[in-house]
């Protein structure tokens, strides 16, 4: 075969995909932060069962779990173009709603699917903190807040950990769906590359790469965080 | 429950719909990996035969143009949404579309065609009867959303239709033996034909025209939001100009090296 | 109304298709992962680096790069061409879906397997030893169904997993029901009813899978069941039959 990696490094799509790459990374990081803000939320009024929102929280959740990533992007993404227009424009940001289109409707659609795993994760940690601290905080006699602050926040992070790890590399991964509506991330770029060089296999194959550094990578920084709240809670 | 929300959200925003396009620029959607119609690099920059339609246009009626990058199947719901103002992306006009958007009056037509493998069974037949015929059980290439889809499903439900996002996609299948043919317009097809991976292919030598069957739509026209009616004039006037000239004849010339260009009525 | 009595046929015949891809590839990726995760448990070294390396590339990186790397990607190769056998696989899209979702699902059954055979209590093993079983049968009767029995739940995830995966094989051409949909879509232009009726259908397929893996769940577990009735009712002759 006569084009190989200097081909592509000569024809400037290693640029290309390092942009992709740091979109595929921007997607995930503001949708992860997005769906950690759901998680926590949902995950709360789930464990602590207030009633109405906690069906809501349900459905939400059992729905978006149940329906495949694709599906929901593209309903996202062919149904609420105008929604999405509109709230942008009403922020001012006109010009944002044209280049930054696709960005948003990915960071939705990503969002709500992290959102609902970190729910289920928050969930899990809550229910594993020992009832018991939080009886002798109260016996204590600290206020609702200080509880939460100091005795249970603190327990679910560190318990969340690997299950928050878990939603990342799944969200990392789910980026790549967003490709099939135009973003220009990682997969995007790859996939014009492979159709206009018409070498999918080499753009493809450095896609798969690029992810692989992307999944590793988050993995050892994770790992580093869980020894590291291991070794300050002395376990 | 979101989906209700959204749904909702969505009602509303509609109720207060109306055009974004900002005065003085006229933003076009486009599909951008249609050639010669409609490419796009890497950078974004849109050229092709719809590209200088677009900007004939915009000169035309004194505005900016401003091209949207938009795959084919997500034009239509695009504009409903007013993400832009018009489609020019080698659209033909149909029954179906109609009923979603408007149309200004037909500015192009190409032939249909099919392409085979040279010296396969579908390459030498030249009756449209016989080669619809020959086509059940076929894997059959064709874009998704595009009359020529929604003509294969109607006039042969059992060919095996392999859909796709993009005419490079169905491209690469067809190179790789993967179809046994692909129904496209002649000017996409002879641009396989032209490339390294089409030098063992051929065009079947049947031409299908849009009088054949209504599915295929009465030309290539320019997408408009319904009720824009005030736009619509404006396009079909300065189009009609456009083509009575010879200007849209003459980029068809540099693009297809043939007058595809449709007289206005 | 009108779209409902259009759409449902169109996207049942979908469902055919889709349960097709999740049946070949759990039942393929089901034993590749099995057999990994002994590979992975095994005190060779070279046959655990590959087990576990394996399992990082397929888990590392998105399903759709899979997919598009083994139909497109694959396809382009003159060695998978000219091999007949492989190019059966590669030239079709359902059967090249069917390929990436079995290898990537099997990297996930792998760890989830691995999980339940590493939770085996050490002295059931040694007892099956002592009691002279050889190590076939010490399998067969011990360490997978305790394994099993230990990993169901997080395995009844994995087989939503690939049901969810199967919609991906869309983007190559294979007609399953988010195929259908996209198709309907762009005929009838009824984005949001379209997608939430192939929604309600995935939803529908897998509540009935979490319906199925909790009673199978339940019948694993019957012991415990058994056991609880026991207590409140000694009944020798029902442990018997339990054994």
């Amino acid at each position: 075969m006569e084009f190989g990696l200097w081909q592509v490094w000569e024809a400037g799509w290693v640029t290309a995909i390092l942009r992709g790459a740091s979109i595929t990374i921007l997607v995930g990081v503001v949708s992860m932060a997005a769906g950690l803000v759901i998680g926590i939320a949902c995950g709360l009024i789930k464990w602590a069962r207030i009633f109405p929102l906690s069906l809501l929280v349900d459905a939400y959740t059992s729905l978006v779990r149940g329906v495949p990533e694709l599906l929901i992007i593209y309903l996202l993404f062919f149904s609420s173009v105008e929604f999405v227009t509109k709230v942008v424009t009403a922020f001012g940001y006109a010009g944002v709603a044209e280049s930054g289109y696709a960005f948003v409707i990915a960071v939705i659609a990503i969002g709500a699917i992290s959102g609902a795993y970190s729910t289920e994760v928050v969930r899990g940690a809550l229910a594993a903190i020992p009832n018991g601290h939080i009886e002798a905080a109260r016996a204590l006699g600290l206020s609702r807040g200080r509880i939460f602050r100091r005795i249970i926040a603190p327990q679910m992070l560190r318990i969340a950990v690997p299950g928050i790890n878990n939603v990342w590399q799944t969200t990392i991964k789910d980026t790549a769906l967003v490709s099939v509506v135009g973003l220009q991330e990682l997969m995007r770029i790859s996939f014009i590359g492979a159709n206009s060089t018409r070498h999918p296999f080499i753009f493809y194959l450095i896609a798969a790469v690029v992810y692989l550094i992307i999944t590793l990578v988050s993995q050892a920084g994770f790992d580093g965080t869980e020894r590291l709240l291991r070794l300050r809670t002395g376990k | 429950m979101k989906l209700k929300i959204l749904m909702l959200l969505a009602g509303l925003v509609g109720g207060m719909a109306n055009a974004v396009a900002a005065d003085g620029e006229l933003s076009i959607g486009t599909e951008g990996a249609y050639p010669p119609w409609s490419m796009s690099d890497a950078s974004g920059n849109v050229t092709g035969f719809d590209a200088d339609v677009g900007a004939l246009l915009c000169t035309k009626l004194a505005v900016k143009c401003h091209f949207v990058v938009q795959a084919f199947d997500g034009l239509i719901p695009a504009l409903k949404a007013k993400r832009f103002d018009v489609i020019i992306s080698g659209m033909s006009i149909t029954a179906d579309r109609k009923k979603e958007i408007n149309f200004s009056v037909g500015y192009a037509e190409l032939a249909n065609m099919f392409v085979a493998a040279k010296g396969s069974d579908l390459a030498g037949i030249t009756d449209v009867d016989a080669l619809l015929k020959a086509l059940d059980g076929k894997k059959v290439g064709v874009q998704a959303g595009t009359t020529h889809a929604h003509f294969l499903e109607k006039r042969v439900p059992n060919a095996d239709l392999k859909t796709y996002d993009t005419l490079d996609q169905m491209q690469i299948d067809l190179a790789s033996s993967r179809l046994d043919t692909a129904f496209a317009d002649q000017s996409a097809l002879q641009d396989f034909l032209d490339k390294p991976d089409g030098k063992n292919f051929q065009l079947v030598g049947v031409e299908i025209k849009s009088t054949f069957d209504p599915t295929l739509g009465e030309g290539i026209g320019v997408g408009i939001a319904q009720d824009n009616t005030e736009l619509k004039a404006k396009i079909d006037k300065a189009l009609c100009e456009l083509i009575a000239d010879g200007s849209i004849g003459k980029a068809s010339q540099k693009w297809f090296k043939t007058d595809i260009s449709r007289p206005c009525n | 109304m009108e779209l409902i009595q259009l759409a449902v046929p169109v996207l049942l015949k979908g469902l055919g298709m889709t349960a097709v891809l999740t049946v070949v590839s759990v039942l393929i990726g089901f034993n590749l992962g099995l057999g990994l995760a002994l590979m992975r448990l095994s005190s060779n070294r070279l046959l655990a680096g590959f087990a576990k390396y394996y399992s990082n590339v397929f888990r590392g990186t998105p399903l759709l790069v899979q997919i598009f790397l083994f139909y497109y990607g694959l396809g382009q190769l003159s060695l998978i061409k000219d091999n007949p056998a492989l190019w059966w696989v590669v030239s079709d899209g359902a059967r090249c879906a069917v390929m990436a979702l079995a290898l990537n699902t099997a990297a996930y059954t792998s760890e989830i397997l691995r999980g339940g055979l590493m939770s085996v209590p050490v002295g059931l093993v040694e007892a099956a030893q002592a009691c002279g079983m050889s190590r076939m049968l010490r399998f067969r009767r011990i360490e997978f169904p305790l394994a099993i029995r230990q990993a169901l739940p997080a395995y009844g995830n994995e087989l939503i997993l690939v049901v969810k995966g199967t919609s991906l094989s869309s983007t190559i051409t294979v007609l399953e029901i988010t195929g259908y949909a996209k198709r309907l879509m762009s005929q009838t232009f009824a984005i949001f009813e379209i997608f939430a009726i192939a929604g309600v259908l995935y939803l529908v397929i897998n509540l009935l899978l979490i319906a199925i893996i909790r009673s199978t769940e339940r019948v694993l577990m019957r012991h415990e069941l058994l056991s609880r009735d026991i207590r409140s009712a000694p009944n020798p002759e029902g442990s018997a039959t339990v054994l």
